[in-house]
């Protein structure tokens, strides 16, 4: 099941490769086709996943199986290092809690990204190859139980989204794609290092030898004493979980580490736009709960209180930077910095109300934000700008576009009955309760008032009053005496025509819906987030070493 | 699940119903679909009524109450915790029962005065829809039993008022009112939101009814003045939306939507909404809690008041009114006078709602004129709506036989009493400004009828607006007619629910009706000041039972206060027996000392209130009288003569200005700032690296150019030179060779020799 999900964007890539370059609309086809198939075979997991078992590490008994799904384990690479010992590299699948959410949110995204790719014209077929072989590496990373495969994944990902922002980007868009490698490549460097040592330090209690499993690494007692990142290596601990923290917070993107964020989504056409904000962002901080956090819990614990600052840096900041910005584009990308503060701040709070926020809000953060990029696309290409001051008082001539918007903007401010906010209500449940992130909830409260303020303003600067005198648009009266709007040399459909609304209105639902009764997603997550906070506890730390 | 459960879900639902039907299918429906909104409002209102009657006329149980809850999230076996579930549900007493009428009767009322109001406007379907999603969030606040949902509830009602003040978003004051509304409430809900999390991480439940217990059973581990903090800050969340001083601003403009809204939304029920949380979260609130509700009150009715009595636009002072008497229910509950406030709430909801829907039909008749100064002289042309608006007119000023004589001076005897138990001193200030509040409220009312309604008509002195482009293509404002039957009943209903013998028997103590009745003021759960009566085991976990006065002195002062408290107690009593008899279904008997002392206060004021505030009415309106219909002083003059107040009243008391020149302009600067910060400063630095990055790339380029490089080529041109030069040496003579050698030992010698020298 794993393999399949991972691999049919794949399979779907060499398909394309063996066609000609000419036939552009199968080639689109192909790869949707490929991405409603990842999207059924998801469904087929989550409907076969018991959410009751935890996860995260392996059961009381020792058992692999018993704590995680799905599971698909071989070995895959076995390298004879002579005095070193062997190098085991598994092929190792699985799902819990944390993945499945993420699982399910990638295909998701997936499927809207192909539909929002449907415009592009410039080289159709290397972009769809690029496409699917993105598409496999996100969904790679999020069901790797193995750090090494998963390091493959995560840095196969690179490659695509470099040429996907550099070749079909915007004027500026070399400058962003360098910046975006540079940045990640900075960053998975130094993961390498630790990776390595990390394998020395850890053995598979089931065969007695070195791994590269994460879910041996999420226990303690398999670190071997005296190892470099055994449990009295108090230093190169701490180091580690510095360089790994810093290498996943660049993908959140963790202030002051966030400005290719905004570069990156300035050039990236809507679709990368989409699956950067949607998925990838996620990438970070589903890193840290995979592996920084649950790998050095003692170093967690001891940085809750600068985590959860950073994460208030992130909310606040990234809040006024939205405020300033003049470009539609920006201001969402600002508002995905502050959004995924919520979840630094969640995770900060590291119990059960605070995690779980986190994790939703991951996946509510992919739903909300990937609508709002879609929506600046649908009138970047009828206006090829983005600037908020060239509009006014769009809702009277495009209805459902702005009815859109504002459902889409609701929910990133955070109205109730939309996803976000619970996921928000609950980061701020946990940070308030626990007194360590107190504080830092108090001060972060003030997110839900700016975040609201850049918002609206923008809202009604693009979509009420009238008319702005240097808008990019022309207004005629009709014969009928109606009032209507033209945007120069744009052919399609004024409001929203029906690829837009394919992929605007299941977004549309899923917000609601989530934000009404979360517990579809939620439930999935619960048992997971709990054995997560108690491998975390100082309580059952002690009770180890 | 209780029958009446399952109907409140469905009084909640049906609105929810109305509104999914007509966003989507509004303009395919006949008529924008309105019939489809009235039709289920209707539904929902008869639902409502039959819960009323079953519970208020044939239950009478001051202690009914019913709940029902589901679990809505789970969060499994949670470290620390232990099993842990969020649950939501439905709640219904007294209150709850009468609140749903009360908003349900308006709401179906203003839909029906809409279709006469809205006629013809450009988005008339959506403006239902929106009218069902604002009762939907209402009816949830009002049926939450818990503090989570009534959050949720709180931000919809933010975001149907938000829809709806912006309804015409075309034009930019609209818009920018819907935002300013918005964006003041958030502040207030943040505020209110901390309050929850306050309570939340102390019992991991957000359910009113578990929270009182806990804190009734000493189970609030923080320090009291978390407590007193939690119990403000969710005030706060009143003060965004009842537009309490200070985030009051958002209200008067908030009059650019639709008239029929801002009697539903902005005067009788959201506004509301405020009082009635309070009302709901009463017994957690601390002594130094109510205290600040007190005086936030009375500052906010007074400061409304006084701006009232200069503003020209009909709506903004029923506005400013509206914020005026919103502080007088603020300021009950925070004297302890629960009942009276809630019981204002009520009132005043029918009356105000009948001002707005009155002033709508003036506006309606008057084709969009809404300035007072170029009314007058229409008591004649719209009778129905001149005496509807005159009985509500004067249930709000407090005259004898309407209802809000009744609660008003409830609340003020309360606030007396409450001021003689705190000890007088500054406390008196409250009763002080709820008096003088009165006198004002009376005087702007007096000035509006006269304006609107006698003397000549001004229409013709209204100065030429060369932009003015009459919409609606009337010559001129002639001809004003009497608003069709489908305005003029809601009037005529809301009219005579603005009488005193709707709530009781007796025209001066609203405490014989049934609302008093029924609606009681709750013990408090506060522990500091339950020790003396309360069972001593319910604080065995704290405290020592055998010495309550340790409990006591948790609150600051409270043995001092205490002690005062029972003194007024006992003189209390005493005066009680003077009242004789009616005392006897007077309200609860509370365990609570200091809560025994500020009822039988209030009680005991109850004719001195009376009085004061008949005296101050009727000065009010004297004061009106003498400037607006006799003339013996003039308006405009006396204007000049007080400029610098006058402006003062006028201008608002510039909150608006001191707000936009700090929170706003400094929320901008700091966005300027901190954009400019990121695209140079952190974006610099690493531009900066990877300038670096790539001058050492040069840098390197350079080494391995002229240093490594140039190492290899020195190498090979040394050897090379070297090479020639040593040439030369060969010269293949043996005497050349035997003087080098000769040189050589010599030079070695001399060295050797000077190595020697110590």
């Amino acid at each position: 099941m794993l393999s399949l999900i991972v691999f049919l964007p794949i399979i779907a890539g060499l398909i394309i490769v063996a066609l000609p370059a000419s036939q552009k609309q199968l080639i689109r086809l192909v790869t949707l086709l490929a991405a409603v198939a990842q999207g059924v075979v998801a469904v087929l997991i989550w409907q076969g996943y018991d959410p009751s078992i935890a996860g995260i590490t392996a059961a009381a008994d020792g058992s692999l199986l018993g704590a995680f799904q799905f599971v698909e384990r071989m070995n895959w690479i076995t390298l004879d290092l002579g005095s070193l010992g062997t190098l085991n590299i598994e092929y190792f699948l699985g799902v819990d809690g944390l993945s499945i959410t993420m699982v399910l949110l990638t295909a998701l995204i997936s499927i809207i990204g192909v539909l929002s790719s449907w415009p592009i014209k410039k080289q159709v077929k290397g972009y769809f190859i690029l496409y699917n072989l993105l598409s496999t590496a996100m969904m790679g990373c999020f069901v790797a139980l193995d750090f090494f495969l998963f390091y493959v994944f995560w840095e196969l990902m690179l490659l695509p989204m470099y040429f996907l922002i550099g070749i079909w980007g915007g004027p500026n868009r070399e400058y962003a794609a360098i910046k975006f490698f540079l940045y990640t490549l900075f960053g998975s460097v130094f993961m390498l290092l630790v990776m390595i040592g990390l394998y020395f330090s850890v053995i598979d209690p089931a065969t007695g030898q070195n791994t590269f499993s994460l879910v041996a690494m999420a226990d303690q007692a398999n670190y071997i004493p005296g190892s470099i990142f055994g449990p009295e290596s108090v230093t190169w601990r701490y180091a580690a979980f510095i360089v790994l923290f810093i290498g996943f917070a660049i993908k959140v993107p963790m202030f002051p580490f966030h400005t290719w964020l905004p570069d990156a989504h300035v050039e990236a056409p809507t679709p990368i736009s989409v699956i950067l904000a949607g998925v990838l962002l996620k990438l970070g901080t589903y890193g840290m709960m995979r592996i920084n956090f649950p790998l050095f819990p003692e170093v967690f614990q001891a940085s809750l209180y600068v985590i959860g600052v950073l994460g208030a840096i992130n909310i606040i900041y990234g809040a006024f930077c939205a405020l300033a910005q003049l470009d539609l584009k920006k201001m969402v990308a600002y508002s995905s910095i502050s959004h995924m503060g919520y979840v630094l701040l969640g995770l900060a709070a590291a119990n059960s109300e605070g995690m779980t926020g986190a994790l939703y809000q991951m996946f509510n953060h992919g739903t909300i934000t990937a609508m709002l990029f879609l929506l600046v696309g649908v009138i970047y290409d009828r206006a090829h700008t983005r600037d908020i001051e060239k509009f006014g008082g769009l809702a009277t001539y495009m209805p459902v576009y702005a009815g859109l918007v504002t459902v889409a903007w609701f929910a990133s401010l955070g109205l109730p009955g939309l996803s976000g906010f619970i996921s928000e209500a609950f980061v701020f449940v946990g940070a308030f309760s626990s007194e360590v992130t107190r504080n830092i909830a108090i001060v972060s409260v003030l997110g839900i008032v700016f975040g609201a303020a850049y918002l609206l303003w923008s809202l009604q600067r693009m979509f009420l009053g009238k008319r702005r005198p240097d808008a990019v648009y022309e207004l005629h009266t009709g014969p009928d005496g109606q009032e209507r709007i033209h945007f120069h040399d744009w052919k399609g459909k004024l409001d929203l025509d029906g690829r837009e609304l394919a992929m605007l209105v299941p977004l549309t639902i899923i917000i609601i819906v989530l934000g009404v009764y979360p517990m579809p997603v939620m439930g999935l997550m619960t048992s997971s987030i709990n054995k997560l906070v108690e491998v975390l506890s100082p309580v059952l730390m002690t009770a180890v070493h | 699940m209780h029958s009446f459960i399952q109907l409140s879900i469905l009084v909640l639902l049906l609105p929810l119903l109305s509104f999914v039907l007509l966003i989507f299918f509004n303009r395919r429906l006949p008529r924008g679909g309105d019939f489809i909104g009235i039709g289920l409002l209707g539904a929902t209102f008869s639902i409502a009524a039959y819960l009323f009657w079953q519970v208020v006329v044939v239950a009478y149980d001051p202690a009914f109450r019913i709940a029902w809850d589901f679990t809505w999230i789970d969060f499994g076996n949670v470290p620390g915790v232990g099993p842990l579930e969020i649950k939501m549900g439905i709640m219904i007493d007294n209150l709850t029962v009468i609140m749903l009428a009360m908003v349900t009767l308006i709401s179906l009322l203003v839909h029906i005065y809409s279709t006469g109001y809205m006629h013809g406007e450009t988005y008339y379907g959506r403006f239902f829809a929106y009218l069902g999603i604002f009762t939907f969030s209402m009816l949830g606040i009002v049926l939450s039993d818990n503090l989570f949902a009534i959050y949720i509830f709180w931000e919809l009602v933010g975001l149907s008022s938000y829809l709806l003040i912006g309804f015409y978003f075309h034009k930019d004051s609209a818009a920018d009112a819907q935002k300013k509304a918005f964006l003041t409430n958030r502040v207030g809900d943040i505020g209110m939101w901390l309050g929850i999390l306050i309570l939340y991480s102390q019992f991991h439940t957000f359910g009113y009814e578990e929270i009182f217990q806990h804190i009734k059973a000493g189970e609030f581990h923080m320090s009291q003045a978390w407590l007193t903090a939690a119990g403000i800050l969710l005030f706060m969340g009143c003060v965004g939306k009842s537009a309490q001083f200070p985030l009051h601003v958002w209200l008067p403009d908030a009059m650019e939507g639709p008239t029929p809204v801002s009697a539903l939304i902005h005067a009788a029920t959201m506004v509301a909404a405020g009082v009635y949380f309070v009302g709901r979260i009463f017994p957690i609130l601390t002594p130094d809690a109510l205290m600040v509700i007190a005086f936030v009150g009375a500052f906010t009715a007074f400061m409304a008041a006084t701006i009232a009595i200069t503003q020209h636009d009909i709506k903004r002072v029923l506005a400013y009114s509206t914020v005026s008497q919103l502080g007088y229910m603020v300021l009950g509950l925070g004297v302890g006078a629960y009942s009276a406030g809630l019981f204002h709430l009520l009132t005043h909801a029918f009356f105000k709602a009948c001002l707005f829907l009155g002033s709508g039909a003036i506006i309606h008749a008057m084709h969009h004129e809404q300035d007072m100064r170029w009314m007058g002289g229409l008591w004649k042309k719209m009778p129905w709506t001149f005496a509807t608006f005159t009985i509500a007119t004067l249930a709000l000023a407090g005259l004898p036989l309407t209802s809000g004589f009744m609660s008003k001076d409830a609340i003020l005897a309360g606030a007396l009493g409450y001021a003689e138990v705190e000890g007088g001193g500054l406390f008196y200030l409250i009763p002080v400004l709820g008096f003088f509040s009165a006198m004002l409220t009376a005087f702007y009312m007096g000035r509006q009828i006269w304006l609107v309604f006698f003397g000549q008509s001004r229409t013709h002195l209204k100065p030429a607006d060369p932009h003015h482009h009459d919409e609606h293509g009337h010559e001129g404002h002639h001809e004003v007619h009497e608003v069709a039957w489908n305005m003029r009943l809601p009037l005529v209903v809301l009219a005579t629910l603005s009488v005193f013998a709707v709530y009781s028997p007796d025209p001066l103590d609203g405490a014989k009706g049934w609302f008093m009745h029924l609606v009681q003021t709750p013990q408090t759960a506060v522990l500091a000041t339950t020790s003396h009566d309360a069972p001593a085991g319910d604080h065995a976990i704290l405290h020592d039972p055998a010495s309550p006065t340790v409990a006591g002195a948790h609150h600051a002062g409270a043995a001092g206060l205490l002690a005062e408290a029972e003194v007024h107690a006992d003189v209390h009593h005493v005066t009680d027996a003077v009242h004789g008899a009616d005392d006897a279904h007077h309200g609860p008997t509370f365990d609570d000392p200091r809560q025994a002392a500020i009822a039988h206060a209030a009680h005991a004021n109850h004719y001195n209130a009376i009085t004061y505030s008949t005296i101050m009415v009727a000065s009010g309106i004297t004061l009106a009288l003498i400037f607006y219909v006799f003339g013996f002083i003039s308006p405009e003059k006396t204007a000049q003569r007080i400029r610098p107040l006058y402006l003062y009243s006028f201008n608002k008391w510039y909150w608006d200005e001191i707000y936009n020149a700090t929170f706003i302009r400094g929320s901008l600067l700091l966005a300027r700032i901190f954009s400019w910060f990121d695209s140079n400063i952190i974006d610099g630095v690493v531009n900066g690296v990877g300038a670096l990055v790539r001058r050492l790339g040069r840098m390197s380029g350079n080494i391995d150019r002229y240093i490594v490089d140039g190492a290899v080529n020195f190498t090979a041109f040394f050897v090379q030179s070297s090479g020639a030069i040593l040439k030369k040496a060969q010269t293949g003579k043996v005497q050349t060779y035997v003087v080098m050698v000769l040189l050589a030992v010599t030079a070695y010698v001399i060295y050797y020799i000077l190595q020697l020298q110590p």
